[in-house]
């Protein structure tokens, strides 16, 4: 007599629905966690056509502020000023990470342990006790640590420096060290090695790097309020210290330039690590700082 | 006749850099550096909590007669129940942030396609390079007495059996209440991503193993996936709890005088109050319960993990 | 057999050859940094950041050519300079088509008088301001910081268009340092649907913040102005420097009066009538911005109401002053003597809401929405106190960190 293997009933209606509801359950999640992280960002945008001259209250559709808003030339200057201060910072971050990057993964040894610690805490300290101690520091120095753009990029630097230095190493590490060894036998210089072979295949990691410190520079606030100078300021800073009195619609649109801008930068980074190669998936993970 | 050697074969002669330069060499620019912007600047907070206010000098501090005194304010007044305030906050937020992207982060990294990942890491990675600022100024336009959602709230009518959801005008801004939701909202994205790689680290058949040995889904992820993404997790809310602890914007803006934290209490005795040596003693009693809450929590779970080795049934082999 | 051959050949994995071949070549990397370095230079020398040079030709002016309205005299520089200034100044307090009719004037905003000092004094003398809107009382303390220039008046012939009651204060005498650029008073402004009783003492504006506004009160977010609120119920003269005044009122307002405050607001004439606030300690000039709010966007004013400090109140005067630093003096002086021409002086106040002391300057005045809140009677001006910084002001700064952490709790 041959034994059937019975197989399991049909799941009974109630089950065949409750797996589909906790099947919906986490996508549905997700859909409500992206939507309410979205909503604060469109009411802002929104605002930016309002005709009322503050963005609290509304009265009516209007797009005037899209044109006023080029008048107002202490934003303009502040907006610059980010820029200008973004730039010169991610070009220092990533030289000075890319490098520790670098001996962190090729050359570890006893001081490797002590110098990821330096940068962890780096990454990890409340910003507001950096800047309380920069501000200090900067005070006692005095001279060109109180003037222009000096002060602001240099404690943008510290944490971008940070990011950009646990980027590289990710990526060294898992670089096949076996290149540079052959460069090397075939006679390349140290130098020559490192721009021919090292640096191209860490490019993605400093492209990604480079991003995420001009980003975070942009996003700055905190470091920046308590070191710049009276007279200069970035433009997240204005929009702060405009916070007592009343915000202009003019604000919400230039913020909206701002916040598409750095959108729009990431996506061209991003499109080129897709044409180097890099998965999606890879390019969130090292986007994020993981 | 033994020859020397002199030179080698024709051809540029080889040098090995490693044994030139000292192993670090590549990092003692970023050594320095940050010694020089963070090291000396964050012990420099430690110096002038000891020292004493300068009238009229903003920024400087009186560091001829060493103190504790301000330390006394901070305990003694009332700089104390701002910072129980504070850490209650933090630690609240903490907990929701994490509860709230577990789904989330889980859902990214088992149940979504390779294609729709990409989809929705993008859509996930727009409000995390928003800028912070401008992210919480978007909040203070929400949450409005008069603004559009307080209007729906106290206008609607159908979804709740003819009552109005408010009698009146929302009034959570400049509240702690206000605080705390824009917290969260700000730090979720930072917690989603370190939990998202830690899932997503786990490897599938381990997993799979552990649904063929006869555990259920829930069993899997508590026994296996979770223990196994534990060290990101942790990461991920060191990463948020402690920058969270010293937010300074999100109270500033959104929090008015009763939703006040450390951080905005820290700026306010540099900028208005023009006291250096006060700001840096709240700044170190900022650290010091950061610290705190941190081994009070390493501590029981370290405790529980002992209790529950006991119990544990699938032990999962180290890595 | 030789190959006459100059390939390299590399043995390498798979994996690395593929990344290898669609990596960025040395010369786009090099091209790259170059590119955004000489992007950085551009930027660095094309904005109008201070610390390059400052007579370079203003980059973001956006009208340079003067089309003011005829002033009564011309400043006596003749020379050639840039209608370029960089103003720190209180927030909504000059009427920016005016200010652009004149030329490029750059606004920074301060919320009181301590937080521009502490900014000033700590930027040494190099903040890149030329020009500073301080609270009269102040102005000593910035004198003997050597942060004022003096000022020339015979560069400023407009200046006998002040009232003479206007000029020479206790604190500038002879105007050495500063030209009036307004006066105003302190009082509230509330909901009567949610105060119903009616305010008319600062005793009862107390009593309302304890009771039916609680937690829906805002004060300035000043030291003297909170402490003041404490004095002037009291009838104490709120320049007291005397210990048991000063203890009296840390008392009170930390133990009774801390828990009822919403916010620290020093323009929350917006916000009240947006509804944030119940009741508000605020300025003449911002409480009628506020109404003038409610009736652009079509509310009823009829719902709030404005009320000066009784049975006394703040005497404050802003004024123009020079940095000593400023690096466009000329420029300095061509605006103030434009602000003070009387037909640019009335359009500026119809703005910001407060009296500019020009003589006669409420009848050039026409007819103004809230007009008395801009001009106050003869027994209104008799109840304003001009108030002073001294020995007292560190623990009035004191008393208001400590209310504000109190709030908080």
């Amino acid at each position: 007599m041959t034994t059937t293997t019975e197989m399991p009933s049909r799941p009974s209606r109630f089950r065949t629905f409750r797996a589909k509801f906790a099947g919906l359950l986490l996508p549905g999640w997700s859909a409500l966690v992206i939507l309410f992280l979205f909503t604060p960002i469109f009411f802002l945008i929104a605002m930016s056509f309002n005709d009322f001259k503050t963005i609290f209250v509304w009265t009516k559709f209007s797009t005037h502020w899209w044109g006023d808003m080029w008048d107002n030339t202490t934003m303009i200057d502040a907006l610059v000023t980010s820029i200008e201060v973004a730039v010169i910072s991610t070009v220092i971050a990533l030289i000075l990470g890319t490098l520790a990057g670098l001996a962190l993964a090729r050359q570890p040894g006893r001081w490797t342990a002590g110098f990821v610690a330096l940068v962890l805490l780096i990454l990890v300290t409340p910003e507001i006790v950096d800047g309380a101690g920069q501000l200090s520091w900067f005070v006692k120095l005095d001279g060109p640590f109180r003037d222009g753009l000096t002060p602001i990029v240099l404690v943008h630097t510290v944490f971008s420096s940070a990011v950009v230095t646990l980027i590289v190493r990710a990526r060294v590490a898992g670089l096949d060290d076996r290149l540079e060894e052959a460069a090397a036998d075939l006679f390349a210089t140290p130098m020559k090695g490192f721009f021919q072979i090292t640096l191209p295949l860490v490019m993605p990691a400093v492209l990604s790097g480079g991003m995420l410190a001009f980003t975070l520079s942009l996003d700055n606030v905190v470091a920046t309020s308590f070191v710049s100078p009276a007279g200069t300021t970035t433009f997240p800073n204005y929009v702060f210290g405009l916070s007592g009195g009343v915000i202009r619609p003019e604000v919400a649109a230039m913020s909206t330039v701002f916040i598409v801008g750095t959108l729009v930068a990431i996506v061209a980074v991003a499109i080129v690590l897709r044409r180097g190669g890099q998965s999606g998936t890879e390019i969130a993970t090292t986007f994020t700082g993981n | 006749m033994t020859a020397t050697v002199g030179a080698t074969a024709s051809g540029p002669p080889l040098q090995k850099f490693r044994l030139r330069w000292p192993k670090f060499a590549l990092a003692i620019p970023s050594f320095i550096w940050y010694v020089f912007l963070f090291v000396v600047p964050v012990v420099l907070v430690l110096v002038n909590s000891f020292g004493t206010k300068v009238t009229g000098t903003p920024g400087k501090v009186d560091l001829s007669s060493p103190t504790l005194e301000r330390y006394r304010e901070v305990v003694d007044g009332s700089f104390r129940t701002v910072l129980k305030q504070t850490m209650e906050t933090s630690i609240l937020g903490t907990v929701l942030c994490l509860v709230i992207s577990l789904p989330v982060a889980y859902f990214l990294a088992f149940k979504v396609g390779p294609k729709a990942k990409v989809v929705v890491l993008a859509l996930l990675m727009v409000p995390f390079f928003t800028n912070y600022l401008l992210r919480t100024l978007a909040w203070k336009i929400v949450l409005q007495p008069k603004g559009f959602v307080s209007n729906l709230l106290q206008d609607s009518h159908w979804f709740t059996l003819g009552q109005t959801l408010r009698d009146g005008p929302i009034q959570i801004l400049d509240s702690r209440s206000a605080v705390q939701l824009a917290i969260v909202y700000n730090y979720l994205p930072l917690m989603i991503f370190p939990l998202w790689v830690a899932l997503d680290r786990v490897e599938l058949h381990l997993r799979e193993a552990s649904k063929d040995l006869g555990a259920g889904r829930i069993r899997t992820f508590l026994q296996v996936t979770m223990p196994l993404a534990m060290p990101g997790i942790v990461a991920g809310l060191v990463l948020v709890f402690v920058p969270l602890s010293g937010d300074y914007v999100t109270a500033k803006l959104l929090g008015g005088v009763k939703g006040n934290m450390i951080g905005a209490a820290v700026a306010e005795q540099y900028f208005n109050a023009q006291n250096a040596a006060s700001g840096s003693a709240i700044a170190v009693s900022l650290i010091i319960s950061i610290l705190l809450v941190l081994a009070v929590v390493a501590g029981v779970a370290w405790f529980a993990k002992r209790l529950l080795a006991a119990n544990r049934k699938v032990t999962v082999p180290e890595r | 057999m030789t190959r006459r051959d100059d390939t390299t050949r590399i043995l390498i994995s798979e994996e690395a050859a593929q990344r290898l071949a669609r990596v960025v070549s040395r010369r786009t990397f090099l091209a790259m940094t170059g590119g955004v370095a000489a992007a950085a230079a551009l930027a660095a020398c094309g904005s109008d950041e201070k610390s390059s040079d400052s007579s370079s030709s203003g980059s973001d002016t956006s009208s340079a050519e003067s089309t003011a309205s005829p002033s009564t005299g011309d400043s006596s520089t003749g020379g050639d300079f840039d209608k370029t200034i960089n103003m720190y100044t209180w927030a909504e307090y000059d009427d920016l088509d005016l200010l652009k009719s004149w030329g490029d004037i750059k606004l920074t905003i301060f919320n009181s008088n301590e937080e521009a000092i502490q900014k000033l004094v700590q930027g040494g003398g190099s903040s890149g301001f030329d020009m500073v809107v301080p609270t009269g009382a102040y102005i000593p303390q910035l004198v003997a910081a050597g942060l004022l220039k003096e000022i020339d008046k015979t560069r400023i012939p407009n200046f006998s268009n002040l009232d003479a009651a206007y000029i020479n204060q206790s604190w500038d005498p002879d105007n050495k340092h500063s030209v009036c650029k307004n006066w105003g008073s302190t009082g509230w402004i509330y909901d009567t649907t949610v105060v119903t009783t009616e305010i008319k003492t600062w005793s009862d504006f107390i009593a309302a913040a304890q009771g039916e506004a609680s937690g829906l009160t805002s004060i300035l977010d000043t030291a003297p102005n909170l402490c003041g609120m404490y004095f002037w119920a009291n009838g104490i003269p709120w320049t007291t420097e005397k210990k048991a005044d000063l203890d009296a009122c840390e008392d009170f307002l930390v133990n009774e009066f801390a828990s009822h405050i919403k916010a620290f607001d020093s323009y929350p004439g917006i916000n009240l009538t947006a509804g944030s606030y119940a009741l508000s300690m605020v300025w003449n000039g911002d409480a009628r911005q506020g109404l003038i709010g409610v009736e652009e966007s079509g509310g009823d004013t009829n719902q709030y109401k404005w009320g000066l400090g009784a049975p006394e109140t703040e005497l404050w005067m802003d004024n123009w002053c020079i940095l000593e630093e400023a690096k466009n003096v000329d420029a300095a002086y061509d605006f103030i003597n434009f602000i003070l021409d009387p037909a640019n002086s009335v359009k500026d106040l119809q703005f910001h809401g407060y009296n500019t002391g020009i003589k006669g300057v409420e009848e050039l005045t026409g007819d103004v929405p809230f007009k008395d809140m801009i001009f106050f009677t003869p027994d209104e001006v008799a109840r304003l106190r001009a108030g002073t910084v001294n020995s007292g002001q560190d623990r009035l700064v004191e008393i208001y960190s400590n209310v504000k952490a109190k709030a908080g709790g």
